[in-house]
């Protein structure tokens, strides 16, 4: 898909276009890797609650679902 | 970059589409759309600051009309037809800078992070965190696509489409608009079929509606009948039904596909908060529409429950008081709601499938090359549509287990969204404002609270 360059006069040389794709973003992230998060202080805690629910309310959904069963 | 001509340098042109070329497929189209957003920048005059307002709009319309989805267009009629105007319309008031903040968010984190929810979590807090996270956002969106089906062959239905016709009508639209059209016009179109959700804005005029009615339940804000526990099932419903975990995964990897870039948080703010404002009137004009026309009818006492005031039984009462052609357009917007939902929650699981396994994931990608990409997505729908071909299958059972699921869901799913945006090693200075944080931990008590509540009533009935 050929675009007209005379629609993108702003970008007239290699720097324009390099300061383009920088300020755009354009770039394959998939090939950045993401460094894992410290999982500390109330986080660890929010962690453990969510665990705790998560199967506190499974386990109400299944005797739930054998009710309704 | 020059060529030596008898000792002098001689500029070449700059080829912009060799550079273009140079790109992968679906970096170079997200690179025109955004030469082209460049483009409008660049101009002066209202025209060109109108036309970039236009270009910047998108996800944020997309994920809250979609959020008026077929379950949730229902769930709007049977408030309206057992509560009439009373607490609900204040209510959906409200829900308009609830929404608005859990979904800014993910604007402020697709424009920094430049990935998806599914991955942020994956790669942030683990691959058990991120399974989780995908398997049930897998899970709920196929069962949700299920409940989107049945409303676009209800549907359908009122104009004398058989079920199997309705089906095989809905896979064809929802693939092709999947399959052969990139973001740009993908967004596009489905902004289209979005505006079509509109449709019942004027169908509220044909009720005649007395407004003076609706304009006191802001004065007179009360719960009229007491805390019922119908009362607290119709509540926690609506809630429910305004915020669901696909609506954060939808909107970041939609904004990254889009390439929304720190620039455009204010557009994508403005985008989230008029898809907002849209999703609150349209559920409102539902209310008053039913509300006038269905309340106090029919059922009354100790059997008003919200399956006596199914959408059948609403419609035919619609139909007896104002004729047909409401209810055909009533059926319309229902198709509509239904395919719109359908579009985006495919899209989703796609998104999602693709971040968590690092596997290429734009809807830029043409279809051979993104197979990977499409199929989740496609692979869902066509589950969910064989689903609801199949004679007596329990469909009141699989939609309790879809809002069951996303009760479950809600709060890791938040709990995340809040994490990754005060993260600032991710987020530098786009982190959470102290008066923001204190805002969205308040509403996730209120939705956590109120989510995990709705799905044990599902499965608890008498529990309140």
């Amino acid at each position: 898909m050929a675009i007209d360059e005379n629609d993108f006069s702003f970008i007239k040389n290699e720097k324009d276009w390099d300061n383009f794709l920088k300020r755009e973003k354009l770039k394959d992230y998939s090939k950045i890797p993401v460094k894992r998060a410290h999982v500390n202080g109330w986080v660890k805690f929010a962690f453990v609650f969510l665990r705790i629910y998560i199967v506190i309310m499974l386990a109400l959904i299944v005797l739930g679902f054998l009710n309704i069963i | 970059m020059g060529a030596a001509l008898n000792g002098e340098t001689v500029e070449q042109p700059f080829d912009i589409n060799k550079k273009l070329e140079e790109l992968p497929v679906e970096i170079r189209l997200r690179a025109i759309d955004r030469l082209k957003v460049a483009r409008l920048r660049h101009r002066k005059g209202l025209l060109a600051r109108i036309l970039l307002v236009l270009a910047l709009i998108g996800p944020g319309i997309l994920v809250m009309v979609a959020d008026n989805d077929a379950g949730g267009v229902i769930t709007y009629a049977q408030t309206g037809s057992i509560f009439g105007l009373g607490f609900f319309i204040p209510l959906m008031v409200l829900m308009v800078p609830t929404a608005y903040l859990v979904q800014e968010m993910t604007v402020r984190l697709a424009a920094v992070t430049r990935r998806g929810h599914a991955e942020m979590i994956w790669k942030r807090y683990g691959p058990f965190w991120g399974a989780f996270s995908l398997g049930d956002l897998v899970i709920a969106n196929s069962l949700t696509l299920v409940t989107e089906f049945i409303g676009i062959t209800f549907g359908m239905s009122i104009f004398g489409v058989k079920p199997l016709i309705a089906v095989v009508i809905g896979i064809a639209f929802i693939s092709t608009v999947m399959l052969t059209l990139r973001y740009h016009k993908w967004e596009r179109a489905s902004l289209i079929i979005a505006f079509f959700n509109m449709i019942f804005i004027p169908l509220v005029f044909f009720a005649h509606p007395d407004w003076s009615l609706v304009a006191k339940t802001f004065l007179t804000w009360h719960v009229s009948g007491g805390l019922s526990s119908l009362f607290i099932y119709v509540l926690l419903a609506n809630i429910g039904t305004t915020i669901a975990p696909w609506m954060l995964f939808f909107q970041q990897s939609s904004e990254v596909d889009k390439g929304t870039v720190p620039e455009d948080i204010g557009a994508g703010k403005r985008d989230t908060f008029v898809g907002a404002c849209i999703m609150a009137t349209v559920a409102i004009c539902i209310i008053v529409l039913t509300g006038t026309l269905v309340f106090s009818t029919g059922h009354v006492g100790s059997s008003t429950s919200t399956t006596s005031y199914n959408i059948a039984f609403i419609l035919s009462t619609i139909s007896k008081k104002i004729g047909t052609l409401p209810v055909e357009l009533f059926a319309l917007g229902l198709i509509d709601a239904g395919i719109i939902a359908a579009i985006a929650l495919t899209a989703s699981t796609s998104w999602a499938v693709g971040e968590a396994f690092n596997w290429p994931k734009s809807i830029n990608l043409p279809f051979l090359e993104g197979r990977k990409f499409y199929i989740p997505g496609i692979i869902s729908m066509l589950v969910a549509a064989a689903i609801v071909l199949i004679p007596n299958i329990p469909l009141g059972f699989l939609n309790i287990t879809v809002q069951v699921i996303a009760s479950i869901f809600m709060p890791a799913a938040l709990l995340f969204l809040l994490l990754l945006v005060n993260d600032k090693e991710v987020m530098g200075k786009h982190v959470n404002t102290k008066w923001e944080n204190a805002s969205i931990i308040t509403i996730m008590v209120v939705l956590v609270t109120m989510s995990s509540l709705y799905g044990l009533s599902l499965v608890f009935p008498h529990l309140f």
